[in-house]
């Protein structure tokens, strides 16, 4: 498994990336395993992506794929951990836009 | 730089004794090991790491070499690893069995550690050749249909010398796409995009992509209309809803020179901020505007921005390959970084071609994604 559970409440479930890098070669399972984290607990995912070093295009291509899917069955996906590296790749793309992200999962979970 | 990229395999077996001497075998003739003592475990690594090739031991408790094979049919992106099976049994059956699954070769337990690594290199060999085959098949293929994801020359614009460089993934066509669409003498637009994918499946998408700005930037201006912003929009709505192109995202940055009144207007989606060099206050600056990948929501918004380039101003656009650089042997995504080496060039007031040598020259075997650049200069 790329993706581990970390903990499940009423509101959300918690997740966490064991990927260092993230790209093509495992874009497509990591997508596969969260969007059946979704599916499976059909809460909203806080996802801490804090193993990853370097994502392609490929991978955020699949992360964004990931979030439709999730909106669409009325959840979301909220990412925390972010290096930052990403997080500047992030903001350069306007992907802070599109995807919420905060510092840490307390952060995540106050509101 | 990084070295050439070693061979990677992974061992699979129960008894531990026996992977450490292949290990240490293996590592002699440079091949890099990760070991498994049990399928289970083996898939397990397999989920963040995937080796060149996999040798297996055939019987282990748990799931056995078959099974575990089996196991790996299954999932389309394990599929394809070349399978060796490694046994103590020389039964028919197994045999049979095995090259059912497609396993590439049986090694019998007993053969001497050498004679099992030149069977492993020489059948990397053969899987690489293959590979290397098909490829240049397809290329052949894309080739004799003359479809191009990227211009074969630079276009000629009064006023302007445009530059660019491309450079694929592991020399494999791939998402990047570039275009030069000039309506007139008077209007060229000037197109960059990024597949978000690698190799062959993103070169796939490249052509559809393209043929939507191409003909949303005809569409519009035979109706007189130039704003990239509305062109990015109308390509967004189109995408949104073509079912083949359904979570196929590509960043995009379209920018329209106007020789008549020296303007420059860009509008871009999810795509890197450009970088404008003012030759007069040797600055580079970063030119951003606020537009999402394309292909990901219907009815976004994308607006544009305005710049003049002065005579000896320059302007680059870019896709995310361009940004990666090595450092201590591992890769990084790193913006600044670039901008300031950039910069540092610019000032010294080195040409394209200087730059293409000085600053694109990442070891390939360290490169992961395409990387294209253009460079627009105002010359008068």
């Amino acid at each position: 498994m790329m993706i581990d559970i970390e903990n499940v409440t009423d509101s959300y479930v918690s997740l966490k990336s064991n990927v260092t890098e993230a790209n093509l070669n495992n874009s497509e399972k990591f997508k596969a395993e969260l969007i059946a984290f979704i599916d499976e607990h059909n809460k909203k995912v806080v996802l801490d992506l804090s193993s990853i070093s370097y994502m392609d295009s490929s991978f955020l291509g699949a992360l964004v794929s990931s979030l439709k899917h999730a909106i669409a069955s009325k959840n979301d996906i909220l990412l925390v951990g972010l290096k930052p590296d990403i997080h500047n790749l992030f903001s350069l793309i306007r992907l802070d836009k599109v995807f919420k992200i905060y510092k840490n999962l307390t952060e995540a979970t106050a509101i | 730089m990084t070295q050439a990229k070693e061979n990677k395999i992974l061992l699979v077996d129960d008894n531990l004794l026996f992977l450490n001497i292949m290990v240490q075998a293996l590592k002699k003739t440079g091949w890099e090991c990760v070991t498994a003592m049990s399928a289970a475990s083996a898939i397990e690594k397999l989920s963040t790491d995937i080796p060149d090739i996999i040798l297996s031991d055939y019987e282990m408790p748990g799931m056995n070499g078959i099974e575990f094979r089996q196991k790996l049919m299954e999932l389309e992106m394990f599929r394809d690893i070349p399978f060796v099976f490694l046994t103590s049994l020389s039964d028919k059956e197994t045999i049979e069995q095995g090259l059912d699954l497609q396993a590439i070769d049986f090694i019998i337990k007993d053969t001497p550690i050498n004679v099992i690594i030149s069977k492993l290199n020489n059948i990397l060999l053969t899987v690489n050749k293959q590979r290397e085959l098909s490829t240049l098949e397809v290329q052949n293929a894309a080739k004799a249909l003359n479809i191009k994801s990227i211009p074969q020359k630079k276009p000629e614009i009064t006023g302007y010398d445009i530059n660019f460089w491309h450079r694929p993934y592991n020399d494999v066509p791939g998402g990047d796409f570039i275009d030069f669409i000039q309506v007139d003498k008077r209007y060229t637009y000037v197109v960059l995009g990024d597949i978000m994918g690698k190799k062959w499946m993103a070169w796939y998408f490249t052509f559809g992509y393209l043929s939507y700005v191409r003909s949303a930037v005809r569409f519009a201006t035979l109706s007189n209309e130039f704003s990239p912003a509305n062109i990015l929009q109308k390509v967004n709505s189109i995408i949104c809803l073509d079912d083949v192109l359904q979570d196929i995202l590509s960043s995009l940055s379209l920018v329209l020179i106007d020789t008549e009144s020296g303007l420059i207007t860009y509008a871009g989606a999810g795509d890197l901020p450009l970088l404008h060099y003012n030759a007069n206050t040797q600055q580079l600056q970063q030119v951003t505007t606020d537009g999402l990948l394309l292909g990901m929501f219907a009815g976004v918004s994308y607006t544009e921005q305005q710049l003049v380039l002065n005579p000896t101003d320059q302007l680059f656009i870019f896709t995310d390959g361009m940004i990666d650089v090595a450092d201590n042997g591992k890769i990084k995504t790193d913006y600044e970084n670039f901008k300031y080496k950039l910069s540092e060039l610019l000032t010294a007031g080195i040409s394209f071609e200087e730059i293409k040598q000085q600053l694109f020259n990442l070891s390939p075997d360290i490169v992961v994604d395409d990387q294209s650049i253009i460079n627009i200069v105002r010359t008068l």
